[in-house]
């Protein structure tokens, strides 16, 4: 793994890391990513991926209104932030 | 000392000393996140006809990622740290209607990552076996709990083993169902093709009828799937067991227990083969890569916008979630969707995760293979007892290697029991039988196969459940 | 150097479920924010998605309609990356496998066929919704996990209008089909595009997507200008960087829009909380049952089926709440034809000025049914019927109960109308003597009169007709409108305007034309037809107008000459269709002459005889009003000298865009005395005003851009280029073509209609050139002349049916649909 790989990896999930932190988690990644080599081994020519280890055909849902008028006000309670019924972040231009 | 009676534990809401109680006997076990015995009101008080069964009035422990109405849901994260769920999961609703009565959340591993319950915000969970050493996890705190006589049952998530193998360290079952049998709605996602909600509790029939109400398909989570008629189930016949032959790599305990686990088994006249599996190897890479991949998409969704931890101060949005992020996650947490995000990216998802689906397909035929031959693979849970808080015994790398037994039942959706397995030199160790789908019940006749000759035992100073401490009369 | 644009679109569409894809909140628009939000859509610790059956059939019903390939088997994937509108930070979407395939949509835009391939549809959620204010972002989550069918073109459009037009027509498609809106304001449906353009044969070029574009005219523009700029780019010998690009609507340019390396990878994966979707024959069978009658088909069924023109039948098809509508009036009992006219016209009218809409209106097909039958069985008449319809508006109540309560019921009894007409008559002796010395003009005014005095219920035709009775009159209005044929020729050969009088009387006693007609000559000033302006025209609009208003005549004749007979029969024939008998002629010689006579008498007698509608009568041939062609060939003595070109192509407009008039009140006054018509000066100032926004050339070697330019600046906003063959012009990169008035007027919202210099159908498939001219926006006008796309574009400015003209989409709309 190229060493910016890791730094290119956190932007994408969007972490920061000090430099201590950086090289703990480098290590830690690349201790794991040697480690699946072993599944270099098994003989996966012609398997399909398990996408789905256990499947019962079609799940569909009936296009119903649920009823639970307190929910949205449950949920707002918990925002950090609000601005009436806005959900608020800080945002200086 | 006697066996308390699921009737007893069907009183001791009733009684006031109750929280009290459990409070002070969790003062030094750490198993609880939060507890609260009055919260029956709005969970039904198991008086309402529908709860009239075995389940009725028993108080739940509920493993801190499974959502409990008006409880904190934290996940053992700094980022949920005052985060409360507006909802009930479904499997917590279903034991709820059975009359069941959440009591308080237990302690994990930051969102059910890891083996110790020592990574969460709350501290380490102790093992009631020995406090210097770990419950295991990451539902230590749900083990700990039941271990402990503080709860009939408790509610875990197992994803790689993380309902067996604290259920193994503290000497209690634990139940890692089918795929989809339990609704995974209200579990706050790891990794979703593998995870399912799990029971603990040193109680088959409690066990079992928990299993009975909790299960079957769910609206809400279109994986779920509903239980086969029972004459399209597997039996519950244990008359070919195969055992997991070759080097295991199991510490003196594991290995002693595991040989008498043969003996017991073959004892009761059923057929037993040891095997080998051509993609042992192959498991834990297969599992990690798997559940890294689908981490780093589930836990993108905490990022301090609309719940949980926020910085104080943030000039915009990408600014606040990645502080939110980078403050809220633990470090193992971080490793993961480090690991995940990696093998996800375009370059390398090919070598990685697409590759493990692949692998995750030749071990569910492998497997298939063994059950077209016997009724059960039993094999340890972990390679070792209850070890040491810290990583002094085992490094977080060799945890991870380390549950090479556990993961192949969730790599293959199929459900997977750990069972007492006797105590050795002061530690319980724990022995896991998996079957294939939907054969709980035969899982459940293993275990009463084998508690006939290893029951399971109550730590040193929890002989007294909390139902016969606190229930006068109750002390023999 | 030569160049081709790819254009391709990323529409997405919300779709009209109750709920929304993966949760049972309401999908509702316009909510107070955070309303419909639950622990799914809000991404809350725990919470699942759970797919909706009606998303899912709705999106396989799309790409079923756009002929894809479904799926038998799809599956959703996990699209990962942060915004903070996303509440998961992972949107779930199709990737691997969509739902459907390898579609297509036929398109046809300025004549030009296409089958536009369809890449793929698929299903996936929508965001939420972040406004910034102050220094703070705002959150609202109502719309989040709506369900959003994403709708993948092909880079086969080329330019803006096109890209627009198939926007439209897929619009109207989902509609039809009931899965959305299409509210681009609202977002229900919107548009990304990516663009390249590269050198002709090369293939495509780097691509760049362009976003935020919130309308269909931004769609159109913003392509445009992109098209554009990437030429202007390569022609400089620069290159094309890949990059997104947003519209700015506000300045009419698109932006860079910067975005990180790092976001580009999606790193989609299969969602594991969803199993795969799998097609069964139950769900076939429901996707099938679900797919209606598309507009392309219906409208081409209304033609064979109702007999309708095209384009009424387009009009009505356009959605399917009105062709609904039309078909269930015809099963009430409704003539088609009738049913059609008045939708388009007086319900129309009706709608426009309430802004409603057709459907949930007071207004059933019952009823409407119910009104043409009272009118068609003369049980009112179509003033009261207007009247009627009105009250059917505002009062929600059946035709026939209003009528019954109103007394509005038309006296159709003859000898009750004799009572009333012998009254007037006797009261009015000194207008009915002025009729008897062969002025006929007090005649409307005795109409005026029998109406009132049954207070607008009479029967007008029946009143006319026992007028004509009584008076033993039928009355012809003719007009003189300049020409030889109303001149005379000076002592030295040279023809001069004169007067139709002394023809006419010529006329007088003719024993070949019936005994009882008389002639009613309205002088609208001495000229030649050459000498026609817009002002002239205006005052014969006016006269027109006020005949067919007032009802007096039974038909009109007008006199004018060869030169320009082609366009004043064009533009009335647009501005009257059939609403009365209009009859135009010329001589090639002077009023004196038999041919003149011979000529205007069977004017006449055409104008007594023959259903209304405008045509032209030329010695003893008649011609259609539209595609005239004044062809003298020498030697014969003017015989043949009209021809039409493209015969069976030939529009005869049934209904006039007069009837459309923007402007004035609409209201009629019922005692039928003073019918309510633009005044002539506003006539006159309106036309005037339209000839200076048009301009109408042929083509020609050596035909200078720089001078089509200049006459842009000088404020032509309509060209009609006369091309040189079936849509042929240069278009090199040269000063001497059209290359860059082109660009030049496209820039500036100039429309070039494209008519030929031969008789020829202009549809530009044929040659490169004319590829280019398509893709410059010049709009061929197939088989019309430029005479009659001229006054087509005249009476289109002239009646404001187009707005006040600046709307160039507009005018082309009504253009083409001609």
């Amino acid at each position: 793994m190229d060493r910016s790989e890791i730094d290119l990896t956190a932007e994408l999930a969007l972490l920061d890391m000090d430099s201590d932190e950086r090289d703990r988690l480098e290590r830690g990644v690349l201790e794991l990513l040697e480690y699946f080599a072993a599944m270099n081994a098994v003989d996966i020519r012609g398997l399909e991926p398990t996408t789905h280890a256990l499947q019962e055909g079609n799940r569909l849902r009936p296009d119903d209104p649920r009823t639970d008028p307190s929910i949205a006000d449950d949920i707002l309670e918990q925002a950090p932030d609000l601005e009436d019924r806005f959900i608020a972040i800080p945002n200086v231009l | 000392m006697r066996a308390s009676s699921p009737e007893r534990w069907q009183q001791v809401l009733a009684n006031s000393a109750y929280a009290d109680a459990l409070r002070s006997r969790d003062s030094s076990i750490n198993a609880f996140l939060e507890i609260d015995t009055d919260r029956r009101h709005s969970h039904g008080d198991g008086t309402s006809p529908a709860a009239a069964g075995p389940l009725a009035a028993l108080p739940l422990a509920v493993k801190d990622n499974i959502a409990v109405r008006g409880f904190g849901l934290t996940c053992g994260s700094r980022i949920l740290a005052n985060h409360i769920s507006p909802y009930d999961a479904t499997v917590v609703a279903r034991l709820v209607a059975a009359g069941m009565v959440p009591v308080g959340k237990t302690n994990l591993d930051e969102f059910g990552m890891g083996s110790a319950t020592e990574h969460s915000i709350a501290g380490p969970t102790n093992n009631p076996w020995d406090a210097d050493r770990v419950a295991g996890g990451s539902s230590g705190g749900s083990a700990a709990a039941v271990a402990a006589g503080m709860v009939p049952l408790a509610l875990g998530t197992d994803t790689g083993g993380s309902v067996r193998q604290p259920a193994a360290f503290c000497g209690i079952y634990g139940l890692k169902p089918t795929y989809g049998t339990l609704s995974r709605y209200g579990l706050v996602a790891y990794a979703s093709s593998l995870e399912v909600a799990g029971l603990l509790s040193r109680d088959l029939a409690i066990l079992r009828a928990a299993y009975e109400a909790a299960s079957g398909a769910d609206v809400m989570d279109q994986t779920s799937v509903s239980l086969p008629d029972a004459a399209s189930r597997p039996s519950d016949e244990v008359r070919r067991v195969a055992f997991l032959g070759g080097e295991l790599g199991l510490d003196q305990r594991t290995a002693a227990a595991y040989r008498r686990m043969r003996d017991v088994v073959a004892a009761t006249g059923a057929a037993v083969e040891d095997i080998e599996l051509v993609t042992a190897e192959a498991v834990v890479p297969a599992y990690y890569t798997i559940a890294a991949a689908e981490a780093s998409a589930n836990l993108a969704r905490f990022n301090g916008v609309r719940y949980g931890e926020r910085p104080v101060f943030a000039e915009n949005p990408e600014a606040l979630v990645r502080q939110a992020r980078t403050e809220g996650f633990g470090d193992e947490v971080k490793l993961r969707i480090l690991l995940g995000t990696y093998v996800l990216r375009s370059g390398f998802q090919e070598q990685y995760y697409q590759r493990a689906q692949r692998v995750r397909t030749a071990i569910r035929r492998e497997l298939a293979s063994v059950f077209a031959r016997h009724d059960l693979l039993v094999l340890p849970v972990y390679p070792t007892a209850a070890f040491r808080h810290g990583e002094a015994e085992l490094t977080a790398f060799q945890q991870k290697l380390a549950d090479r037994f556990t993961t192949l039942a969730n790599l293959a959706a199929l459900p997977a029991l750990s069972v007492p397995g006797g105590v050795c030199d002061g530690l319980p160790v724990g022995i896991q039988a998996i079957g294939p789908a939907f054969s709980e019940a035969r899982l459940m006749r293993f275990a009463e196969l084998a508690a006939a000759e290893l029951p399971p035992q109550r730590p040193p100073g929890y002989e007294i459940e909390l139902c016969d401490e606190v229930i006068p009369g109750g002390r023999t | 150097m030569s160049y081709r644009s790819f254009v391709g679109l990323e529409i997405h569409i919300q779709l009209a479920t109750r709920t929304k894809v993966f949760c049972g909140c309401r999908a509702a628009f316009g909510d107070e924010p955070n309303t419909n939000i639950c622990p799914v859509c809000a991404g809350y610790p725990g919470a699942l998605p759970a797919l909706n059956e009606d998303a899912m059939l709705k999106s396989y019903v799309v790409a079923r309609a756009l002929n894809c390939r479904l799926s038998p088997v799809c599956e959703f994937e996990r699209k990962n990356y942060f915004y903070p509108d996303l509440p998961k930070n992972y949107q779930i979407s199709q990737f691997a496998a969509p739902l459907g395939r390898d579609g297509y949509l036929d398109l046809e835009f300025r004549r030009r066929r296409k089958r536009v391939r369809i890449r793929e549809c698929h299903l996936e959620e929508d965001a939420g919704k972040m406004i910034h204010a102050g220094d703070q972002s705002l959150l609202d989550f109502n719309r989040a996990g709506t369900p959003l069918l994403e709708i993948v073109t092909e880079p086969d459009l080329e330019i803006g209008e096109e890209a627009e037009h198939l926007l439209q027509e897929f619009r109207r498609l989902v509609r039809y089909l009931g899965v959305c809106d299409g509210n681009m304001e609202e977002g229900s449906l919107r548009c990304d595009a990516n663009v390249s353009v590269n050198e002709e044969r090369a293939g495509l070029g780097t691509k760049v997507e362009i976003k935020n574009m919130n309308s269909f005219r931004f769609v159109r523009k913003a392509l445009d200008y992109e098209i554009d700029r990437q030429q202007d780019i390569l022609g400089r010998g620069g290159t094309i960087v890949q990059e997104t690009r947003l519209w700015n609507e506000n300045r009419d340019v698109s932006e860079s829009m910067r975005v990180k390396e790092s976001s580009n990878d999606y790193r989609y994966f299969p969602e594991p909380d969803l199993p795969p979707f799998q097609t069964d024959d139950a769900f076939l069978a429901a996707v099938e049952s679900s797919l209606v009658e598309l507009p392309p088909e219906r409208t081409a069924r209304f033609v064979s089926q109702y007999e309708l023109q095209p384009a009424q039948a387009s009009f009505l098809c356009d959605e399917r709440g009105s062709a609904d509508f039309f078909e269930a009036a015809v099963a009430a009992g409704a003539q088609p034809s009738d049913a059609a006219v008045w939708l388009m016209g007086d319900v129309q009218k009706l709608l426009n000025r309430s802004g409603t809409q057709l459907t949930g209106s007071p207004l059933t097909p019952e009823r409407l049914a119910e009104l043409l039958v009272l009118l068609a069985t003369g049980r009112i008449h179509g003033k009261l019927a207007k009247q009627t319809l009105e009250a059917v508006f505002t009062d929600d109540m059946d035709p026939r109960q209003i009528i019954a309560e109103r007394g509005w019921e038309q006296i159709t009894d003859p000898a009750a109308i004799g009572k009333i007409v012998d009254a007037v008559l006797t009261e009015q002796h000194e207008a009915v003597a002025q009729i008897r010395s062969g002025d006929s003009r007090p005649h409307g005014y005795l109409v005026g009169q029998v109406m009132r005095a049954t207070s607008g219920r009479a029967d007008p035709r029946l009143v006319q007709r026992v007028l004509e009775e009584r008076l033993a009159l039928q009355f012809i209005q003719v007009l003189g409108f300049g020409g030889a044929i109303s001149g005379s020729r000076r002592e030295d050969g040279v023809v001069v305007p004169g007067s139709l009088e002394s023809l006419i009387r010529s006329l007088r006693g003719d024993p070949a034309l019936p005994a009882d007609i008389r002639y009613d000559e309205l002088d609208l000033g001495g000229f030649l037809s050459e000498e026609v302006s817009p002002r002239d025209w205006a005052l014969l609009i006016h006269a027109i107008a006020r005949h067919a208003a007032t009802g007096d005549t039974s038909g009109i004749v007008i006199a004018t000459g060869t030169d320009t007979l082609s366009y004043t029969a064009a533009l009335l024939s647009w501005l009257f269709g059939a609403s009365l008998p209009i009859v135009l002629t010329a001589s090639a010689t002077t009023g004196d002459t038999a041919e003149s006579r011979e000529s205007l008498r069977h004017a006449v007698q055409t104008a007594v005889s023959s259903a209304p509608g405008v045509s032209v009568v030329f010695g003893a041939e008649r011609y259609p009003a539209v595609n005239l062609k004044f062809e003298r060939v020498p030697g014969e003595s003017g015989e043949g000298a009209f021809r039409t070109w493209n015969r069976h192509g030939v529009p005869e407009p049934r209904v006039g865009l007069w009837t459309s008039f923007q402007g004035s009140s609409g209201t009629q006054d019922l005692s039928g005395s003073a019918p309510d018509i633009p005044d002539a000066q506003m006539l006159a100032g309106r036309l005037e005003d339209a000839a200076r926004r048009i301009f109408v050339t042929k083509v020609f070697p050596g035909m200078s851009a720089q001078a089509l330019v200049a006459l842009i600046d000088a404020g032509v906003r309509y060209f009609v280029l006369e091309l040189y063959d079936t849509g042929t012009a240069s278009v090199r990169e040269t000063p001497f073509s059209l290359r860059h008035a082109l660009e030049y007027g496209h820039r500036h919202d100039v429309t070039f209609f494209c008519t030929s210099q031969q008789e020829a159908d202009v549809d530009f498939s044929t040659y490169v050139t004319s590829h280019d001219l398509w893709r410059g926006g010049a709009i061929p006008m197939g088989t019309l002349t430029t005479e009659s796309v001229y006054t087509r574009l005249l009476a289109v400015l002239l009646t404001g049916v187009a707005g006040d003209g600046s709307d160039p989409d507009a005018v082309a709309h009504i253009m083409e649909s001609g």
